[in-house]
């Protein structure tokens, strides 16, 4: 039985103590008093698109200010506790969902951003998404040819590698799988250096392996004279004509709750880097001119379906690097915008996600969460936002500010998840499963593909008894030369306002096909170089 | 309190008032009905009306995961509570009002099939009543049963103890440097 219980860690933590450093970080908390700060260029989010801003622009001279409403936490306090993560590393706590529940929503609240929670898995953009982009949008200047060099920068500043140690038990049977029905199948890359793998990437590295802005960008930027403002809150936009010139802060106490005080903040340029729901919600929240009503529009989810593997042996799981074999036989398989394609991967389980995903009540929830030690867990995400009956998302502000997305799941997406569950089950029954389902209310445990072939033809393929989640929550923004459609200029820049650039992940026009790290990194890295040279001018 | 709806109480109603409404199912809807009172003794979220509603819930969904470690239901519902301090006001917010609907035997009986309360049943009156709610094809009544239970789980089962229970040994240990 593998059992990691007893596996002592002790790695020294870099942000142990800032000040030591020369760094200069302000904890929100303590911020009872209004203040003005100046700074030539305000980076909103610390994120994959922050990070890396704000490394590059203060690695030009530039003075940055950094601002991240979650409370600096680091791997001194990553005790590799589910509850402790979701508390504290987690958008609302892990509980944050569509506006009618139909999916799930994981995204990281952190300073570093989703990536320090997210499962290491980094891939460059397809070609195929790049020129959809490009044809349909009219983004400009970021066809693959041109975006590789970028890549190829940001996978040596993080380490990115394929994998190169055996694949955990779990991603063990899509290896396996996917080699028995003769489907593509290949080994990941990952942002790791000197990996433990332990498989905790999900609760915040706690070795500092996992190549985070945390301990890459974000402590080079604070090297470079860059100021970060953790546990604050940037509320709104300072708008003077057509021009941001600023950010109205506010300081959260540790309940997450406003100090009271404000924080004003003056920059030549402001970035927003709060990702998709953060970015667009603070252009709303602001009032930022929107001729056309895009904004908050075509945010895209990779809407994650799942299946159930049951083994005679030991599969464990929660233990091992989380994602480390995929395949990509389905992605475009019925071409860029037809029916919806999809990439498969594993993914980690502990206990409190692994039943609150699959549900149900009494006597037969007991019985599976018993099973989790021989459970592999099979996941295929849709990729949406290119057929036309898939347009995505809508941000819309709750009552106090908080964003709410509004993305009903429709036939599109349930057609997609059918297909992928049958490819899920039939490559988990080739690996050797003794008992297969997929995640629908209404599905029991098939023991055999013919079994399980008869009983997905006879589930009800309907909302919010249909499993559905997402990682990598991506659009809102979106990017391209395309005024009826796009708000962002494909140099980040936003139409309506001078001053104002968004460089993160909301500026994807459509969803990606694979994990969005990298494609975030290598956008990023560009607009934010483009963006520093306009600024040392 | 009022038989009908005034505009404070309707936009009260929320997400899954509002969908009733748009049902035409008809409920008298009371306004008003939302409590402001503060929480209960114990707790940092959940009142004391949610603790008297919620809590047989608890025991009926989770009722084999706690007694697998001599736990109670109360134990499960301030699980539930604690995992409320990770979400944000707006998030506790949808919690609340399906909370507040949950209140009225009308909501109950179109959400749940069940007109009487949760506490008033009994532990297989529970079951028979998650087995209809389950079966129920109305979207919204499929939306209250995923909002109000998977937290459940996830609140039940991030506690150490219960995790282990599962057959996961748990994670290494963590040693300051």
């Amino acid at each position: 039985m593998q059992d990691l219980s007893s596996l002592p860690i002790k790695v020294s933590d870099p942000w142990k103590d800032p000040a030591a450093n020369g760094w200069d970080v302000i904890d929100g908390r303590t911020i009872h008093n209004n203040r003005t700060l100046e700074a030539d260029v305000v980076i909103i989010g610390s994120g994959a698109g922050g990070g890396v801003s704000a490394e590059i622009l203060s690695q030009q001279g530039l003075k940055v200010i950094i601002v991240e409403a979650a409370r600096l936490k680091t791997s001194d306090q990553f005790n590799m506790d589910e509850g402790e993560a979701y508390r504290d590393l987690y958008q609302e706590g892990a509980m944050r969902a569509t506006k009618d529940a139909g999916m799930t929503i994981l995204q990281g609240r952190a300073v570093g951003g989703t990536t320090v929670v997210n499962w290491t898995s980094s891939f460059r953009t397809p070609h195929e998404t790049l020129n959809f982009w490009r044809d349909r949008y009219g983004v400009d200047g970021l066809d693959r040819a041109s975006l590789d060099p970028w890549f190829a920068k940001m996978e040596q500043r993080l380490n990115i590698e394929k994998w190169i140690m055996p694949p955990n038990a779990n991603n063990d049977v899509l290896k396996r799988g996917c080699d028995a029905k003769g489907w593509h199948v290949d080994v990941i890359p990952r942002n790791v250096s000197g990996c433990w793998n332990i498989g905790y990437c999900g609760m915040g590295c706690p070795t500092n392996a996992k190549m985070s802005m945390l301990v890459t960008t974000l402590p080079e930027a604070l090297n470079q004279g860059a100021t970060l403002i953790h546990s604050a809150q940037a509320h709104q936009l300072v708008i003077e004509g057509d021009t941001v010139t600023g950010v109205i802060v506010h300081p959260l106490q540790n309940d997450k709750q406003p100090t009271g005080a404000t924080v004003t903040l003056k920059a030549r340029a402001v970035v927003t880097a709060g990702g998709s729901m953060q970015s667009p919600a603070l252009l709303l929240r602001s009032e930022a001119p929107d001729p056309k009503g895009l904004v908050g529009t075509r945010t895209f989810l990779h809407p994650t379906n799942f299946a159930y593997g049951i083994y005679d042996k030991e599969i464990a799981p929660y233990y091992g690097a989380p994602q480390s074999m995929y395949s990509d036989e389905f992605v475009f398989k019925h071409g860029v915008d037809g029916p919806a394609g999809y990439k498969l991967e594993m993914m980690p389980m502990h206990p409190g996600l692994n039943t609150a995903l699959v549900g149900g009540y009494g006597i037969d929830a007991r019985q599976q969460a018993e099973q989790l030690p021989n459970l592999a867990a099979s996941i295929a995400l849709l990729r949406d936002g290119f057929h036309e009956d898939s347009k995505g998302g809508r941000v819309e502000l709750r009552d106090n500010g908080e964003p709410l997305l509004d993305y009903p799941v429709n036939d599109y997406l349930l057609d997609g998840t059918r297909r992928a569950h049958l490819t899920m089950l039939e490559m988990q029954f080739a690996a050797g499963a003794k008992q297969v389902r997929p995640g629908h209310h209404d599905a029991p445990y098939y023991k055999s593909w013919k079994e399980a072939k008869d009983g997905i033809a006879s589930l009800d393929y309907a909302p919010t008894i249909t499993g559905l989640g997402s990682a990598h929550v991506m659009g809102g923004l979106t990017m391209g030369q395309d005024d009826s459609h796009c708000t962002v200029n494909s140099d980040g820049s936003y139409k309506y306002l001078n001053g104002l650039y968004v460089i993160d992940g909301s500026v994807f026009p459509t969803s990606l096909g694979v994990n969005p790290q990298l494609t975030i990194y290598g956008i990023s890295a560009r607009n934010a170089t483009r963006l520093a040279e306009a600024l040392s001018v | 309190m009022d038989q009908g709806i005034n505009r404070r109480g309707f936009l009260k109603l929320g997400a899954f008032g509002s969908a009733m409404l748009a049902t035409g199912s008809g409920l008298a809807l009371l306004s008003g009905c939302a409590s402001n009172d503060g929480p209960a003794t114990g707790y940092r979220y959940f009142r004391q009306q949610d603790i008297e509603l919620l809590t047989p819930l608890v025991g009926a969904v989770m009722g084999p995961a706690l007694a697998a470690v001599n736990a109670s239901a109360e134990d499960g519902m301030k699980a539930y509570d604690d995992l409320l301090e990770g979400a944000m006001p707006g998030t506790r917010a949808t919690l609340f009002q399906l909370l507040d609907l949950l209140q009225l035997g009308a909501a109950r009986w179109f959400l749940t099939g069940t007109w009487a309360s949760f506490a008033e049943q009994s532990d297989e009156q529970l079951q028979q009543t998650l087995a209809d709610w389950s079966a129920k094809e109305n979207s919204i009544a499929r939306m209250a049963l995923k909002g109000l239970t998977q937290p459940m789980h996830m609140a039940w089962y991030v506690k150490p103890e219960a995790a282990r229970s599962t057959g996961y040994p748990g994670p290494p240990k963590k040693i300051l440097a």
